[in-house]
């Protein structure tokens, strides 16, 4: 808003200039300072997290968001923006797949027209940008949408494939020599290929050319359009070659890949100190930026600290960062008129501002991770110090592994922040209290099988007792699972199970097949087995539910032949839209006498949606927490709901992760005592919680999660 | 009258009624009554963020923290409402903090200069982690009885909350258009070097702007929370997006200085029917996304068929106008 900052500065050529603006243009060497201000913290909160091998894990996570964040730095330095790029991946990842294995051409092939497709799309963004003059905020937000949409429509969002032969999966999975991560060679060559184009040839510079002015590019000679078209479909290509890498990690090709990974992507360039209005950026400054971020991530969760803390910080780095790049540009803009002490002072001025602020920020990581640790010894004291529980005293299960010392139990759900999930901490937290072991609960924040190998990963770093996972995706996570086995680490599925080799016991709470059986079998009761019902799911692409729905149909069509399903509508795990989804979905059926939601936030969702309509004909049932659906229940608009006592399940999952690694626990077993749940049932590798239960007005006041 | 200067507004209305001519052939039930009232209802809130965008895409500027802000004050309402505060107090205090949270973009981007897009971004990740980190993802649940509706019973709300929604179009389109605060935000929005000669104070204007923002995210995270009897941990997940595309589709330059509520009310009838109306013509949900993707296209591409494109403004191909400030 002020006249004197109107343009990003006019820098002259500064051949002379001291060796610290000519490296660091952007006042880069403040994420120098960061980085290690964060090494210095997390290297005395972290476990193992100055080791060689957590910097080459923390490299190979990085790969994928790399490669999106050095194609977006010429975008960003020519003043536009690339929203597409996640979406790009889920398209590119799709027709990996399906070029793979339903066309059956050979991966070479395969990978080569995936890669064409990328830049195809991105040439569909430069052809609207450059031809049509759109902006590219909107282009590229209409085909983030439209990318996406595409690989959902091509796949139903069901389609995953997976099964890829091993030389391909190295490409994202194996360690050259033993020791550096394959795809860490992609990045390391697309980011020197990137810097020498950038910032070595006439090229590059034009971009800058183009950022301060395309109109005086123009004038100058350099021709605009062309330029952009090219960066855009470099956009593409290499967002389709970060998804054949993406592919090659997980070992499965679905159509939520790379979801909202161009924010992550965007944070990584703006905080390397590129300007969003064009003119100014550094390949040094993006990965600067992009290490800064990885790196807070990595070694939150090796202090067993809150994920969401990185958010927060990452936020306050990122204001930062441009407050104190606007104060500094501030001060060296100022007229030049008084050319000696005037811009001395000026300068000095901004060092001690920007010092100050560095100062400051690492005050606040060290400030609240101490807070937290102290928080987190304060309540292993208050469990460490009660004497241990009247049933861990007796029952052999119930001692600490590894003798004296504290046994370290990590858990996963799938999703922190899900209902299920946060009452199936509740019992993971008893337990861990009665046991007295040191409980890690961490995990990705939404529905994500890349963090899950991500938190895996590190906590293989970090060295646990036992972890176990609530498996998002079963192809993906074995091969970081067998890694841990390997290691020593003990290795327990829950909830989800992974591949049978890659863990050592499964929690079973019920089986895909129980639960779908269980739901139509209920729905057949509440509508005497004749009549219109319909679906509400989670999102399309939710695996779980996919797998559910399977056998819905399938106990449907052997079972229940005057029963007819007429609709399956997506929720996205929210409840506002299974509300919606559920109003419609009654106009349109007016036959449909039965509502089945099987997320647990779409239940009440439904229900709500019932009851507002008046329509007492019709009856909600489904999956979901009984607390959530009481009122419903009580009122009579949901008959039912079918789950398994969540609290007990993590409850259990923890005494058993405990008996593992303490080796009380062992193939073959008839039994495991866990506790207030006695014995339960073991069989083969599985430990059996019981099958699924069904909640309803006379019972459901006795449960309370 | 000049139709020539609403022909942005004018193509995203053909193409809502060619939406609606196609749906109403294939499904007139579509049409019917229950069906448009709960349609108004589901995407008020979206509307009253809509509006706010549009105030900050017109002074130039961009705010993709909103569904973050909205989550936060959902969360706050029923956390308040727990607490045994007055319905009748509960609208004030959300707004409020909606305003704070606001204030803080708008103190950043209007006194600070720092750009809309990185200052919202950080927000976007920042009261998003904040919330979940406090929340542990547990629902508000246990609201008191007079908590939904307000107390008012189904019907009397539902007619509150669309016609509320409504008059707030109204009167900022009115104020828009006739109060010197109302240009003001135009005028920034042209040219803001033009307006600080002019006599108009920039920064305020801008922080003035991401205020109502937050404002009006807080009225319609309240509205939204009302219609139910619990309040969950993750409301407004991509509803920046669809306030954006709201205001974009309905022919507001994203450049800035141009465009009117009329239109966002057009784009956020036109994506919010999209949904149902594949539902009612009974093709595959799947294919949504890809279909309201091909729309936001559509809606630009129209405007070339029309032989409106404001070429001058165009032509930055860049956010470069933002960097006047």
């Amino acid at each position: 808003m002020n006249p004197t900052v109107t343009q990003p500065e006019a820098r002259e050529l500064k051949v002379n200039a001291p060796w610290r603006e000519r490296v660091f243009p952007n006042n880069e060497w403040v994420l120098i300072v960061v980085i290690l201000a964060e090494c210095a913290v997390f290297s005395v909160t972290g476990n193992n997290f100055l080791s060689r091998d957590n910097a080459f894990e923390i490299t190979r996570l990085s790969v994928e968001i790399g490669l999106l964040a050095l194609a977006l730095t010429p975008i960003i330095i020519t003043g536009g923006i690339d929203l597409s790029v996640g979406s790009m991946m889920g398209l590119a990842a799709v027709v990996l797949g399906a070029l793979w294995r339903d066309a059956e051409l050979p991966m070479p092939a395969a990978i080569a027209l995936t890669l064409a497709v990328g830049a195809l799309g991105g040439y569909l963004n430069a052809l609207m940008i450059t031809r049509l003059n759109f902006p590219p905020l909107i282009v590229t937000l209409g085909t983030f949408s439209l990318f996406r949409g595409v690989a959902e429509g091509l796949t139903r969002g069901i389609e995953n494939y997976s099964g890829f032969s091993q030389g391909f999966l190295f490409l994202g999975q194996g360690y050259v020599g033993g020791l550096v991560p394959t795809q860490l060679f992609v990045l390391v060559a697309a980011a020197a290929a990137c810097w020498w184009w950038l910032h070595r040839t006439p090229y590059g510079r034009s971009l800058y050319a183009i950022g301060f002015s395309d109109e005086g590019a123009r004038y100058a000679g350099v021709p605009v359009r062309s330029r952009l078209t090219l960066i855009y479909v470099l956009s593409g290509l290499a967002a389709s070659l970060a998804a054949v890498i993406y592919v090659a990690h997980l070992g499965q090709a679905k159509s939520d890949a790379g979801t909202g990974y161009e924010l992550m992507a965007i944070t990584a360039v703006v905080l390397g100190g590129a300007s969003i209005f064009g003119g100014r950026g550094t390949v040094l400054g993006t990965l600067l930026g992009l290490f800064g971020i990885v790196i807070l991530q990595n070694g939150l969760r090796l202090s067993a600290q809150p994920a969401e803390l990185a958010g927060i910080l990452t936020g306050v780095l990122l204001v930062a960062t441009i407050l104190l790049d606007r104060l500094s540009t501030r001060a060296r803009t100022q007229p030049r008129a008084a050319h000696t002490h005037a811009e001395d002072f000026e300068v000095r001025n901004s060092q001690v501002a920007i010092l100050s602020a560095v100062i400051l920020l690492g005050a606040l990581i060290v400030a609240g991770s101490n807070w937290m640790l102290v928080r987190s010894v304060r309540e292993h004291a208050a469990a460490g110090g009660a004497p241990s529980s009247p049933v861990a005293a007796g029952a052999p299960a119930g001692q600490p592994a590894g003798g004296g010392k504290k046994a370290v139990v990590a858990l996963m759900p799938k999703a922190k922040g899900d209902p299920y999930f946060v009452s199936c901490k509740a019992g993971a937290d008893e337990a861990a209290k009665e046991l007295g072991v040191e409980l890690l609960w961490d995990g990705p924040t939404d529905l994500d099988p890349a963090k899950q190998n991500e938190v895996v990963e590190a906590w293989i770093t970090r060295g646990v007792d036992a972890i176990a996972v609530s498996v998002e995706n079963k192809v993906g996570i074995s091969t970081v699972l067998r890694k841990a086995r390997q290691r020593g680490i003990k290795v327990i599925t829950w909830d989800a199970d992974a591949e049978k080799d890659a863990r050592d016991f499964f929690i079973n709470q019920a089986t895909p097949q129980g639960i779908g059986y269980t739901l139509m079998d209920e729905a057949a009761r509440i509508t005497g087995g004749k009549g219109d019902f319909a679906i509400i799911t989670a999102s399309l692409s939710a695996a779980n539910q996919n797998e559910w729905i399977k056998f819905i149909k399938e106990r449907l069509a052997e079972k229940y032949p005057e029963m007819k399903l007429v609709a399956v509508q997506p929720s996205e795990g929210d409840r506002d839209r299974a509300f919606s989804e559920t109003q419609t979905v009654l106009k349109v059926y007016p036959t449909v006498k039965l509502v089945m939601a099987i997320a647990a936030p779409a239940v009440p969702g439904a229900a709500e949606a019932v009851k507002q309509s008046g329509r007492t004909d019709v009856k909600v049932t489904g999956l979901s927490l009984p607390n959530m659906c009481k009122p419903y229940v009580k009122e009579g608009v949901i008959e039912s709901i079918v789950l398994w006592n969540t609290v007990d399940l993590g409850y259990l999952t923890v005494y058993a992760s405990n008996a593992l690694a303490a080796g009380q626990l062992k193939p073959g077993d008839a039994g495991l005592t866990a506790g207030r749940l006695g014995k339960i049932e073991v069989a083969g590798e599985e430990v059996r919680l019981g099958a699924p239960f069904v909640f309803n007005k006379e019972n459901i006041d006795n449960f309370n999660f | 009258m000049n139709f020539g200067r609403y022909k942005r507004e004018l193509s995203a209305l053909l193409a809502y009624v060619a939406l609606l001519v196609a749906v109403g052939a294939a499904a007139p039930s579509f049409f019917g009554a229950g069906n448009l009232r709960d349609m108004a209802l589901n995407n008020a809130p979206v509307l009253l963020v809509a509006v706010g965008m549009t105030l900050v895409i017109l002074v130039g500027e961009i705010d993709i923290s909103v569904g973050s802000q909205f989550a936060v004050c959902s969360v706050a309402a029923g956390w308040m409402a727990k607490e045994g505060v007055p319905v009748a107090l509960l609208l004030p205090a959300v707004i409020l903090l909606g305003s704070l949270m606001g204030a803080v973009n708008g103190a950043l981007v209007g006194y600070l200069r720092l750009p809309s897009i990185i200052v919202t971004l950080a927000m976007l990740v920042a009261w998003r982690d904040a919330l979940r980190w406090t929340t542990q993802g547990a629902w508000v649940q246990d609201l008191p009885r007079n908590f939904q509706w307000f107390g008012l019973g189904q019907g009397a709300a539902q007619w509150l909350i669309v016609g509320g929604a409504l008059l707030v179009l109204a009167a900022f389109s009115w104020m828009l258009r006739n109060l010197s605060a109302g240009r003001a935000v135009h005028a920034v929005g042209s040219d803001a070097e033009a307006a600080r000669l002019a006599g108009i104070e920039p920064r305020r204007v801008v922080f003035g702007v991401f205020v109502l923002m937050g404002a009006l995210t807080g009225l319609a995270a309240l509205l939204n929370a009302v219609r139910f009897n619990a309040v969950p941990s993750n409301a407004g997940i991509g509803l920046e997006l669809k306030a954006v595309a709201a205001v974009v589709v309905g022919g507001t330059a994203i450049t800035g200085g141009r465009g009117t509520l009329v239109g966002t009310l057009i784009g956020a009838a036109l994506l919010g029917t999209i949904g149902t109306a594949l539902t009612f013509v009974g093709i595959n949900p799947f294919w949504e996304k890809a279909i309201q993707g091909a729309i936001i296209l559509a809606a630009l591409v129209s405007d070339v068929a029309l032989g409106h494109l404001d070429r001058v403004r165009a032509m930055g191909l860049t956010l470069r106008a933002a960097r006047a400030k």
